[in-house]
């Protein structure tokens, strides 16, 4: 009983940084309609970006979200203005291709610059884990999970009661409408994009405590997240969310009942099964 | 025995009943018009018959033959052929690949498919055009292009989706001898249209349909006076 | 017709003078190298080129062909060569279910579905060790003797493998130049553009896409084959990695897309730029295959062969 207990309360930490990074992307997806495949990426520069202002400057990773979120905000509204802006005109396929170029070119550039040695950050609270009722629950991994939390809300709280926010999802409904009504589409794409960004960095951020760092860390998560999104319906936060708390605990209890080694297999079969059978998601909430 | 037979088709999308228990026949040699205020269910209809949509209930049948459940490849293989709303011509292809492909259904080789090709390219009076890309071409001429696509599958019966839409006068009026001139070589046709004045000059019967109910089946000059076809149109005043 | 059949037989011409022209094997080991690049851009091509298909599982054909190859010589004492043959019908055999699976769905929803196929393969290749021998890998010390007109070829130099790898991409070449003539070529450019209006005009555009890819995953499989007996060491990593797929649509993408010459062009760029950056970082080429792609998605999307192709008007064909 304790193990599955256990085996939960991991699945549902880790789903909860998985649905972080699924939020920023379905955002990206439900407005713009594109597919980026370099989100991983963005989330490896997050966690890089923890590390290295550790390092080099002692700053508590989580403190230093206060410099790397806005950063990645900036870093994204940048790519989209002046990269992938244009390319998107020329069609799925080709932002398909252009973001999976981008992907590699990224990953590949820190992995040139910081190598390929795994990095891991050491905070002072790290260990040891916290036993409420004796399930062992790692004192970083539970603070990301809080402050996770506390930005997907605040997300919320901005699509739902602001003026820009109500604007992002006007044009997710429908661009041309959007347009229509005098919304400046592109400026909303660049704070979109800026924003999905942001969110990855910020998992990034707060994962990089919890988990050995290396640069192409990005290739796995990305197609994880795609599974969660893909579970939970494109273009629906609700569904990320919950989709990605449906992979962490997939995962988690995977790994104990049926082995360690496929425990990845589970993910991306369950991804075919939902693509096939519920294209709009296990709760039929996305857009096909 | 008629043509197409029609039978009790019914459409839902979510809570939305857009097609409702619908019934009619279409016979050899027929122009049916489709006519029906925005949102009538005409295109949905189509693409019940056309098998891109699935019905969810209701039979087609052609020559008794049934084609719910088929893909729209094998309804065309049956001789069902449609067009489409919004033009989807095959952008960069050139106007005679773009009728190859639909003639090598029944023109397996390629010499033979080209020369079929243009045979029908010259029956739309689009020759001219054989080489040119599909997007250079005007609407109306795309238009054409695409009935010219359907035409090199030899269909029996011939969907047609608002093909006057965005035409000028004249342009409609070729359009009118166009589906004349069809129905001369064979093809029985189901016209959806807008244009009244177009409908009532060609069409042997037409169907009306509002919110996805058949309200009225009977010749042009019926169905003018008809009081629950000018409701549907105009509003209770009117009638 | 005519000006493509000369510049076929200069290019089999080519091809076949080519490793006489020096003794240095490392000149040969980069002629093959460029050859097998070029047949798997070629075979990717035949799918994602030619009907908008973009795969990015195309690796898992790659491994079959390879463990075929391997297992059979190894565990059933076949000869390599019939072995590679049959690594490309076991490939071919394997796409179809998968073909049939993903195309249900369409664009990038069809890509991240080619992914998670490719990724499940090599996770089961992995782990299936009483099969694979799993990470540890295969390996193969000699290949068994084989003679031509008498003589016993010498498997250790590098020329007959040259050869080898000659002949598939020129039969790769040859099967995407039929193609593209016939009636399935035509329907594969249908397919490519719309598929609902494809199946307006008649195409049965499943089983189109089903051949097109039967066909991309045998030549596939075979240059997984030749993998195989050439590098005579292979494991899931190698050839199940979601990198060489990309690599195989870099080729076609920055070569050209839905054109018979442009892998060959996208293969010596890739090969290039690889040898360039061996030296010095690691995998610093991958840097570069990243930036093509983005420089050609933006300004040359229909690739370097395709532009230049259209210059000089060897084809009225818009990319």
């Amino acid at each position: 009983m304790e193990t599955i207990l256990q085996s939960v309360v991991s699945g549902v930490l880790m789903g909860s940084l998985y649905a972080m990074i699924a939020v920023g992307l379905t955002i990206v997806f439900g407005v713009m309609r594109i597919i980026n495949m370099a989100h991983g990426e963005m989330v490896m520069l997050g966690m890089f970006g923890a590390f290295w202002s550790f390092t080099l400057g002692g700053i508590d990773p989580f403190v230093s979200l206060l410099i790397w979120m806005p950063a990645m905000f900036a870093f994204g509204m940048f790519v989209q203005r002046f990269l992938l802006g244009k390319i998107i005109a020329g069609g799925e396929l080709n932002t398909l291709l252009y973001t999976a170029g981008l992907s590699l070119l990224i990953a590949n550039l820190a992995l040139l610059f910081w190598t390929g040695d795994y990095r891991n950050i050491n905070v002072a609270y790290g260990s040891p884990p916290m036993r409420p009722f004796g399930i062992s629950v790692s004192v970083p991994l539970a603070i990301a999970f809080v402050l996770a939390i506390a930005i997907t809300t605040g997300l919320y709280f901005f699509l739902s009661r602001t003026d820009t926010g109500r604007a992002i999802r006007a044009t997710a409904q429908n661009p041309d409408s959007a347009a229509l009504m005098g919304i400046n589409v592109a400026r909303i794409d660049m704070i979109t994009f800026g924003l999905g960004t942001a969110l990855a960095g910020a998992a990034g951020v707060l994962l990089a405590p919890s988990l050995y760092l290396y640069p192409t860390v990005g290739e796995i998560l990305v197609v994880k997240c795609f599974v969660v999104v893909v579970l939970g319906g494109l273009g629906s936060i609700p569904g990320a969310i919950a989709g990605g708390i449906l992979l962490g605990l997939v995962e988690s209890l995977g790994a104990v009942y049926v082995s360690v080694a496929y425990k990845d297999t589970i993910g991306f079969v369950l991804f075919l099964l939902v693509l096939l059978f519920r294209p709009s998601g296990l709760f039929g909430a996305g857009r096909t | 025995m008629a043509l197409l037979e029609v039978s009790n088709l019914s459409k839902d999308f979510g809570g939305l009943r857009a097609v409702s228990d619908l019934s009619f026949v279409l016979n050899q040699g027929e122009i049916l018009g489709l006519i029906g205020p925005n949102g009538a269910g005409k295109t949905t209809v189509f693409n019940l018959m056309s098998g891109f949509l699935e019905p969810l209930t209701g039979s087609v049948r052609l020559d008794g033959h049934e084609l719910v459940g088929l893909r729209p490849n094998a309804i065309v293989k049956r001789g069902v052929a449609r067009t489409f709303q919004i033009v989807k011509p095959f952008r960069k292809l050139t106007v005679l690949e773009n009728v190859v492909l639909a003639a090598f259904l029944h023109e397996p080789k390629r010499v033979a498919a080209t020369a079929e090709a243009r045979r029908i390219l010259a029956m739309l009076d689009l020759t001219e055009k054989a080489d040119s890309y599909a997007s250079d071409l005007t609407l109306g001429q795309q238009k054409r292009l695409e009935i010219a696509r359907c035409v090199a599958t030899r269909p029996k019966v011939l969907f047609l989706d608002e093909p006057m839409g965005g035409l000028n006068p004249t342009e409609v009026e070729a359009a009118c001898d166009l589906v004349l001139k069809l129905r001369g070589n064979g093809i029985t046709v189901i016209l959806v249209e807008h244009q009244m004045r177009a409908i009532m000059k060609i069409s042997d019967r037409v169907l009306v349909l509002h919110h996805g109910v058949k309200i009225a089946d009977a010749t042009p000059e019926s169905i003018v006076r008809d009081p629950a076809v000018i409701k549907a149109y105009l509003g209770e005043e009117a009638a | 017709m005519s000006k493509n059949r000369v510049i076929g037989t200069l290019v089999a011409l080519a091809l076949l003078g080519a490793p006489l022209a020096t003794a240095n094997p490392f000149f040969h080991h980069l002629l093959i190298m460029v050859l097998f690049s070029t047949l798997l851009g070629v075979a990717w091509n035949l799918l994602g080129g030619y009907s908008g298909q973009v795969s990015f599982g195309h690796s898992a054909f790659l491994g079959v062909g390879a463990y075929a190859t391997m297992l059979l010589h190894l565990k059933l004492g076949w000869s390599p060569w019939l072995g590679l043959v049959f690594g490309g019908a076991l490939a071919m055999a394997v796409a179809v279910p998968i073909g049939l699976i993903c195309f249900r769905l369409r664009g990038p929803y069809f890509s991240l579905a080619t992914l998670a196929v490719a990724e499940i393969v090599r996770l089961v290749a992995l782990n299936w060790e009483s099969l694979t021998a799993g990470p540890q890998g295969l390996l193969i010390t000699h290949l068994p003797e084989l003679k031509l007109f008498g003589q016993a070829i010498d498997w250790e130099t590098k020329i007959p493998f040259y050869y080898v790898i000659a002949v598939l991409t020129l039969l790769g070449m040859g099967v995407t130049f039929i193609v593209s003539q016939s009636r399935l070529g035509a329907y594969l450019l249908a397919v490519r553009e719309d598929i609902d209006s494809a199946e307006a005009a008649g195409i049965d555009t499943v089983r189109t896409r089903v051949v097109a890819l039967a066909l991309s995953a045998a030549l596939v499989g075979m240059a997984g084959g030749f993998y195989a007996l050439y590098f005579r060491y292979i494991d899931p990593d190698a050839v199940f990695s979601v990198a060489l797929s990309v690599e195989m649509v870099f080729i076609a993408v920055v070569g050209g897309i839905a054109t018979t010459g442009g892998p060959i062009v996208g293969a010596i760029f890739l090969v290039t730029i690889s040898e360039i950056f061996r030296e010095r970082f690691q995998s610093g080429h991958l840097i570069f295959y990243g930036l093509f792609m983005m420089v050609i998605i933006r300004y040359l999307p229909e690739g370097i062969w395709g532009r230049l192709r259209f210059l000089l008007r060897l084809s009225t064909q818009r990319a």
